[in-house]
Order: C-alpha cells, then sequence, then structure tokens
C-alpha cells in the first residue's frame, strides 16, 4: 500500500528529480525495484552515469525499503555507511522474487550472469553483499542432497576464498571490507556445516523448515541405556587399544545412521529422519570424549 | 584493622553469590554459578544401585539435541514410602551435572509423592542457571519423576 503511496504523491517525483542530478546512484537501496518505470526517463536523463549497458534500472539485491527516510538518499551529504544498512537488510515483501531478480553490482551495475552464486561480481571483482536466499549447497556448487562428495567441498571452498577473503580488500573501501568479512564467513560456514555429516543433516533438514527441537528431552529405555553403556565404557576404558576399538564401533554406527537419515530424507520420514539426527548426536559426543582421552 | 578484615571476608561472600552466571548482555564473561562449579567439582552421591533391587526406582532420560544421559536413581523404603537414598550418573555439561547431584541432594529423606512436586525452576534457580541452560534442570527433573515413576511401576504388578 505503500507503494501506491509513493507513485501518486508529487513530492516524491520532486526528491527524485533531485537525486537524478548525483553523479552516482550506484545504491538507492531505498527505491523498490517496482519503482523502475517512475525512474527510467529520470535516469536517462543524467549526465555522467555508470557504464551499465543492460536496463537502466538500480537495484540492490533486492532491497526494498519502504520508509520515507530511506528515499531522501540524495545530496552530496549522502554517507556510504548509511548505504550498508539498507543492503543488509532482508527483502522481506517479496521473497519469491529474489531468484527472478537480476542482481546487480553495487561498484560496476553489472549483472549477475547467474552461472555461479553472486557472491563476487564478476566484471569488477567487487565483494557482494551477503544474500541469505544463496543456501550453503550453492555456495558450494553441489547438488542439494544429503550423500555429496565431500572432496569436491574443499576445492570450491578455497577458490571462493581466492576471491573474497578479507586479505584481498585491505585497499578497498570500508563497505567492501565488511561484505568481504561477511561473506568469507559465510563461505566457512558452508564449509564447515556440509563437510560434518551430522551437521550437514542438521542443515539440510533446515532447509526443508524441520527444526530439530533444542529442548527435547527422550525417555527411550533402549537407546538411553545403550548411550549410558558407551558412555561409560569409555570412562572406564584403560589404554588406547580399548579406547580405539570402542571408537571404531562408534564409527560403524555412524556409518548405519548417515545411511538411514538419508533414507529417512529421501522418503520425507522426517521423524526417521530426527530420530537418526539424535543417534548420530549421542554417538557424536562420545566419539569427542575418546578422543579427549586419547 | 579487624573490621576491615570482616569487610573483605563479608564483602567477597557477599559478592559471589551477586555475581551473574551468565548474563547475555552485561558484557561480563560467561561463568558457571560457584554452586554448579562445587557440584561439578564436589559431587554428591555419584554412583548406581542394582536397578534389579525390589527397592530401587531408575530414571533414564536424555536430551538429545546436546548428547545429554541422565541416570538418577532412589532407593524407597516400602512402608513409610520416604527415598532414603539416592544416586545419579550424568553424562553432559556441569549444569546438567550439578541439576542431577541437587536432584539427588533434594529427594533424600523425603516422601515419594513430595518430590514429585519439585520443579525445574527451583532447581536453575538454586543454580543460577542462565537460559541456555534451563533445560538441563527439566531434565533432572523428568529424572526425579522417571525414577517414581518406574518404581511404582515394579509395585504395581
Amino acid at each position: 500500500m505503500w507503494k501506491k503511496k509513493l507513485y501518486s504523491s508529487t513530492p516524491l517525483l520532486t526528491i527524485l528529480l533531485r537525486t537524478s542530478k548525483i553523479p552516482k546512484i550506484h545504491s538507492p537501496n531505498s527505491v523498490s525495484h517496482k519503482n523502475i518505470t517512475l525512474l527510467d526517463p529520470l535516469l536517462q536523463t543524467s549526465a555522467s552515469f555508470s557504464s551499465s549497458s543492460s536496463s537502466p534500472f538500480v537495484e540492490i539485491e533486492g532491497v526494498s525499503f519502504p520508509t520515507v527516510g530511506g528515499i531522501f538518499f540524495g545530496g552530496p551529504t549522502f554517507h556510504r555507511e548509511n548505504v550498508n544498512l539498507f543492503t543488509k537488510k532482508k527483502n522481506s515483501f517479496c521473497s519469491e522474487s529474489k531468484s527472478a531478480e537480476k542482481l546487480q553490482c553495487w561498484n560496476c551495475d553489472a549483472t549477475a550472469d547467474g552461472t555461479t552464486p553472486f557472491l563476487v561480481c564478476q566484471s569488477c571483482r567487487s565483494v557482494q553483499a551477503v544474500n541469505h536466499s544463496i543456501d550453503y549447497f550453492q555456495i558450494l556448487g553441489v547438488e542439494r542432497k544429503y550423500n555429496i562428495e565431500v572432496e569436491k567441498l574443499e576445492e570450491k571452498y578455497k577458490n571462493w576464498q581466492k576471491k573474497l577473503h578479507p586479505d584481498l580488500v585491505h585497499s578497498k573501501s570500508q563497505r567492501e571490507r565488511e561484505y568481504a568479512a561477511e561473506q568469507s564467513a559465510r563461505v566457512i560456514n558452508a564449509y564447515r556445516t556440509l563437510t560434518d555429516p551430522l551437521s550437514r543433516a542438521i542443515y539440510i533438514l533446515k532447509l526443508e523448515n524441520v527444526v530439530v527441537d533444542e529442548e527435547e528431552r527422550i525417555t527411550d529405555p533402549e537407546l538411553l541405556a545403550e548411550i549410558m553403556e558407551l558412555r561409560e565404557a569409555v570412562e572406564e576404558a584403560e589404554g588406547n587399544q580399548a579406547l580405539n576399538q570402542i571408537k571404531a564401533q562408534i564409527q560403524d554406527k555412524m556409518q548405519y545412521w548417515c545411511k538411514s537419515f538419508e533414507d529417512a530424507f529421501l522418503n520425507k520420514k522426517y521423524e526417521n529422519a530426527i530420530a537418526s539426527i539424535q543417534r548420530m548426536t549421542y554417538y557424536k559426543r562420545a566419539n569427542e570424549e575418546i578422543i579427549k582421552k586419547l | 584493622m579487624l573490621r576491615h578484615v570482616t569487610n573483605r571476608i563479608l564483602g567477597q561472600g557477599l559478592r559471589l553469590p551477586a555475581t551473574p552466571a551468565a548474563v547475555g548482555g552485561s558484557g561480563l564473561p560467561r561463568m558457571y554459578h560457584e554452586r554448579v562449579v562445587d557440584h561439578y567439582n564436589h559431587p554428591r552421591n555419584v554412583g548406581s544401585f542394582d536397578k534389579n533391587d525390589e527397592d530401587v526406582g531408575t530414571g533414564l532420560v536424555g536430551a538429545p539435541a546436546c548428547g545429554d544421559v541422565m541416570k538418577l536413581q532412589i532407593k524407597v523404603d516400602d512402608e513409610t514410602g520416604k527415598i532414603v537414598d539416592a544416586c545419579f550418573k550424568t553424562f553432559g555439561c556441569g549444569s546438567a551435572i550439578a541439576s542431577s547431584s541437587l536432584a539427588t541432594e533434594w529427594v533424600k529423606g523425603k516422601k515419594m509423592e513430595e518430590v514429585l512436586t519439585i520443579k525445574n525452576t527451583e532447581i536453575a534457580k538454586h543454580l543460577s542457571l542462565p537460559p541456555v541452560k534451563l533445560h538441563c534442570s527439566m531434565l533432572a527433573e523428568d529424572a526425579i519423576k522417571a525414577a517414581v515413576k518406574d518404581y511404582e511401576d515394579k509395585h504395581s504388578k
């Protein structure tokens, strides 16, 4: 409804007219892409504009910022820092359209080519703001399934870090340095989450909107008795040989339950999937205790 | 000078309980409350009873999200219905260990109906558990109830 207001309000037009005179309108974050038609004629009259050959609409990762305060981005006193506030916001109004939108580089206005996740601009190499709709599987270029090839992840991870590690942007703007820090952290998270089978399982369920309850308590006597015995065995084990034996047993169990999770996940039997995750968590904890003792 | 010394001792005594165990926004490092540390370093009633024993009720509970298991056992005097002894074994974080240790202390000498009224909030308050560790006290409450239930199941047959 606020959009209608914008369309009809004349003060806005004058504001936009004013802003068109500004040499660089790289990130009018406050303007939703729905206002493109309004801006079109204005932008074309602007003198020193960026060399983008594509359509003149200006867009920042699909951010639409409805407040009137946001519209007043014009003027030489506009601080770049404020821009960061806007770009970090998610587009909560039309998240569906994210995939359909053309993402544009904040620096050179080049459009994302859509072949690789838009973390870095392919033409000017500047690091982009974090886009949470790009999930970890997309970042590391693997299919969204549980049984992925973990060896391939490392290469992709390192390739990304070569492009967006914070050490590479020391001389760049404050804004780009912040983007690099966030993107780099996100890529690291992606790598860590996907390499570990348990966290990968939890993440892939989360993408399906199935969340493992943190506070849930169970009273399954068989499972708990087994885990109790296992933990006691680890406590009482003497010598590395005994510990390694138990470790090997745990590895077997982990593999079994990983497979079980995969089957449950593929068949969308989410309760079984959660049960598998619970088991894996218990085995992982036991394994950690063994490693501490070794 | 004596006053100075006593003030110092009292000051310390008063200061410690006031230390926040884990206050999020205050900027202080997250710390275990001294009572939790005490239970962790000097746990009371660690051990096992024979679960096949007639007088013993065993409560076995777990929190799968963090991989905790807690076993709490009670020894009941059949005639009076009072819990004469209790022991526990917990694999988990310091808060979980402290919660179950405290639970064994609290159930001793009480009647079974009484211990069913022990609430996790009381345990949490006594140990000054931070919000993120409240589920540990819930686990302890569940363990008490499970132990009582197990005993009653044994005796209803």
